[in-house]
């Protein structure tokens, strides 16, 4: 995998902060107090039928923080990653992201968060490149063609960036979810046990990427049953569900 | 190297099963096989076709129900068809049975290309064909089940088409040994060139009988507007019909005798992918749902496919998403064809005296001609990850997602506004802006129909149940039979009953403002009324002269 560190953050075309100084704009986000609050939850509980999987979970999440939920299978990781973007609704509790009640259907939070849980689709007639290039102009970003290619060549897809991707083999299809994370703007990142999938090396990738995200000022919240990823960020840790039996 | 090129030969393979402690038993027979894995289904059945049916007492009643429905459609329709007494309106529809024959064999080469036809499961292919058995003696019998299915199929169609035109006994015949003795032909054909590992020929006849059905299509059309005449007579008709059934007959013989030796030929790659297409699609089947059966189609063309040249998009936000949807059209211009041949339909109809139909009709067929172009809207639509990528809200998503495909309706709406507003001598016409009307308003019901059938919701199967006489159903599995049609259904019924066409229009627009919404969705009310109410507040702060208090991050 290429250096994470050689990687722009993206910024949208509309909303490119004036620089200031020379300086390039991601530094001056970075210049921001690095502790705002940009994820809370609060009383977070999730039933379904009788059964309980949450209750009354809390979290507080900083920029430029990293929080990862660890746990037995069916502890409740991915339930509580669902409801705190959206995709399930939490039975009781609240989600707020930059002040802002989650909204999965609002465009402001989907412009600020960006994730990798288990339902992302890919269109079946788009080529690998032309989904990240879709999402890089969706996004605003005017740099859009160079930024694609920097990413594609740091997961690692350009011999398959015309592949349709119903016939990338699953390790690739991970990739590719990734990379949609890392082709758009975000002040917030929440990943799915992001490791799946991936070989040693990627993992290894995977964890400086995030590492520099952090450096970046960026919030990340995921689900992980790696312990080197964990360790490499300096987690939060956040245990989820008591011990099996 | 030297073990490359060792020019040992290898062992022979016996055909014998070993037992457990490695002695020989006996050589396998494909018989015997067969016939135990028969043991083994019929065996696990906990109750037989009489219990079953006397069980589903309901789905039985529905069955005699439907039936008596078709058997009263059809003497109407005889009915209806000895009023068409003028010679063009006769040409027009003794060319109809033509059309759909056409339609109907077009319809088995696509669905035998697809299958194979001959399949096998996965589970067949991996237990089966590794063993050293006689494929074709295993095989043999989907072979004959293949082209049994397109027999009786052709059959049931181009009988009740015949039927519904109005034609003789003798004719409905006819009209249903060529479409089922063609169909079954073409099966056998399909079935001989899987054989042979070639998809070419099959592909060009293809071509030919859907350009024959289209160009019988554009023939009624003419013959009933009066535009040239046609002096084809029921006798002749039928005479062509039996001379169609003989030559798929003769062709059933011949391509299903090469279709059976060539079957140890074909690889299991090639009979599993049939096989796994068809398990899929029964899932979908099984939950109504058949948007997830195009999906699966949509995503076996894609893997098939392979490969595209990259293409640059074109421009920012939302018209990046729109662009996106052009690049396809000239990427997969197919549908093209599809949606340029619905064209033809509400011309057809109102030639063939269904005038107060022709809405509901022409707007049910642009439906299924327009869903190949939402293919941004689907899946966008169907899960929420994609979507939740993109910085709009859904509403706007789904706006971006449908203009183009609304374009293609407007531009439907268009070409076809002729038809309503009359064609010929013999029917009557309407006022030119009275039939841009309805025209419109069909192209608006097949548009908002078909945004329906592709981003409604698949059954919640983790939602409570709801007791049927068919047993537990989660709510909403029901609908999705209906979907897409409920809509067409709505807007086009004040035109069926004589109403004004801006009723139409406007129960489309509010239909389609409901759908672009995806849901009414409560958060995001609750969210609206928080953000009026801090505003109120601040408003009321400000007009007193405080300060206002910024309580939110952003």
């Amino acid at each position: 995998m290429a250096n994470a560190n050689k990687i722009r953050r993206p910024v949208p075309k509309q909303a490119r902060p004036v620089q200031d100084e020379g300086r390039p704009a991601a530094r001056q986000e970075t210049r921001r107090p690095a502790r705002d609050v940009v994820l809370s939850v609060s009383h977070l509980t999730k039933k379904y039928g009788p059964n309980v999987i949450v209750e009354d979970f809390n979290l507080q999440v900083h920029a430029g923080e990293a929080v990862a939920l660890t746990g037995r299978n069916g502890a409740g990781k991915s339930t509580v990653l669902r409801c705190i973007v959206g995709a399930d609704r939490p039975t009781e509790g609240t989600v707020e992201v930059l002040g802002t009640r989650m909204n999965e259907t609002n465009a402001d939070i989907r412009r600020t968060v960006a994730t990798v849980i288990d339902d992302l689709d890919f269109f079946p007639d788009l080529s690998v490149v032309e989904h990240l290039d879709l999402l890089a102009r969706a996004h605003g970003l005017d740099e859009a063609d160079a930024l694609v290619d920097e990413v594609l060549e740091e997961v690692q897809l350009v011999p398959q960036s015309g592949q349709l991707p119903g016939t990338l083999s699953s390790g690739q299809r991970r990739r590719l979810a990734l990379a949609t994370a890392f082709v758009r703007p975000r002040k917030l990142l929440i990943l799915d046990e992001p490791e799946q999938r991936l070989d040693t090396e990627g993992i290894a990738w995977l964890g400086r990427r995030l590492r520099s995200e952090l450096d970046e000022g960026l919030a990340i919240v995921m689900a992980s049953h790696e312990p080197s990823l964990v360790e490499a960020l300096g987690c939060r840790i956040v245990e989820l569900g008591g011990p099996r039996g | 190297m030297s073990e490359l090129t060792d020019p040992t030969p290898a062992p022979e393979h016996q055909h014998v099963v070993l037992s457990a402690d490695g002695l020989p038993q006996h050589l396998v027979d494909e018989k015997q096989l067969l016939l135990l894995m028969e043991d083994w289904r019929k065996g696990r059945a906990t109750r037989n076709l009489r219990q079953a049916i006397s069980d589903a007492y309901v789905a039985a009643f529905t069955f005699v129900m439907l039936a008596a429905m078709l058997i009263s459609v059809i003497i109407k329709a005889q009915g209806i068809a000895s009023e068409c007494a003028s010679g063009t309106c006769q040409a027009a529809r003794g060319l109809l049975p033509w059309s759909a024959l056409a339609a109907a064999l077009a319809f088995t080469l696509a669905a035998s290309r697809m299958f194979g036809p001959v399949l096998a499961s996965a589970a067949e292919g991996f237990w089966l064909m590794d063993a050293p058995i006689s494929r074709a003696k295993v095989l043999v019998r989907r072979l004959w089940l293949a082209i049994g299915a397109a027999l009786g199929m052709g059959l049931a169609v181009g009988a009740l088409v015949a039927a519904l035109t109005g034609s003789s006994p003798l004719a409905i015949v006819g009209w249903a040994l060529a479409a089922g003795l063609g169909a079954a032909g073409l099966t056998a054909f399909a079935a001989a060139e899987q054989g042979a590992e070639r998809t070419l020929a099959v592909q060009i006849v293809q071509w030919i009988v859907s350009l024959a059905g289209l160009a019988t299509l554009m023939m009624v059309v003419g013959t009933a507007a009066g535009w040239f005449t046609l002096s084809v007579t029921d006798q002749l008709g039928e005479e062509l019909a039996f001379a169609v059934a003989g030559f798929g007959l003769v062709l059933m013989i011949g391509a299903g005798v090469i279709a059976r030796s060539r079957l140890n030929r074909i690889r299991r790659a090639r009979l599993t992918s049939g096989g796994s297409l068809v398990s899929g699609m029964q899932g979908a089947m099984f939950a109504l749902d058949f948007g997830l059966v195009r999906d699966i189609l949509v995503e076996r063309d894609a893997v098939n496919r392979g490969h595209v040249r990259p293409t640059r998009g074109v421009g920012y936000g939302l018209r990046a998403l729109v662009m996106r949807d052009v690049q396809r059209l000239w990427r997969f211009p197919k549908p093209f064809f599809l949606l340029a041949a619905s064209v033809i339909v509400p011309y057809a109809i109102q030639a063939l005296g269904l005038r107060a139909l022709n809405p509901s009709i022409s707007a049910l067929v642009l439906m299924g001609a327009l869903i190949p172009f939402f293919a941004s809207l689907r899946v966008l639509s169907r899960t929420g990850g994609l979507a939740r990528c993109l910085p709009f809200s859904t509403a706007q998503i789904r706006t971006a997602a449908s203009i183009v495909p609304g374009v293609l309706a407007l531009v439907w709406a268009i070409a076809a506004a002729p038809a309503f507003i009359g064609i010929g001598s013999s029917t009557p016409h309407r006022a030119p802006i009275e039939g841009t009307l309805f025209s419109i308003a069909a192209g608006l019901a097949g548009f908002v129909g078909a945004v329906r059938w592709v981003s409604a919701k698949s059954a919640d199967y983790s939602s409570p149940m709801i007791s049927t006489g068919f047993g537990a159903m989660p709510p909403g599995l029901m609908f999705n039979l209906i979907r897409g049609f409920d809509m067409v259904a709505l807007i086009t019924f004040p035109l069926v009953l004589g109403w004004s066409p801006w009723l139409s229009l406007t129960f489309g627009s509010v239909a389609f403002a409901i759908l672009r919404m995806g849901k009414l969705n409560s958060d995001e009310l609750q969210a609206m009324q928080e953000e009026q109410k801090k505003l109120v507040e601040e408003q009321k702060a400000a007009a007193r002269g405080d300060k206002i208090k910024v309580t939110r991050g952003r």
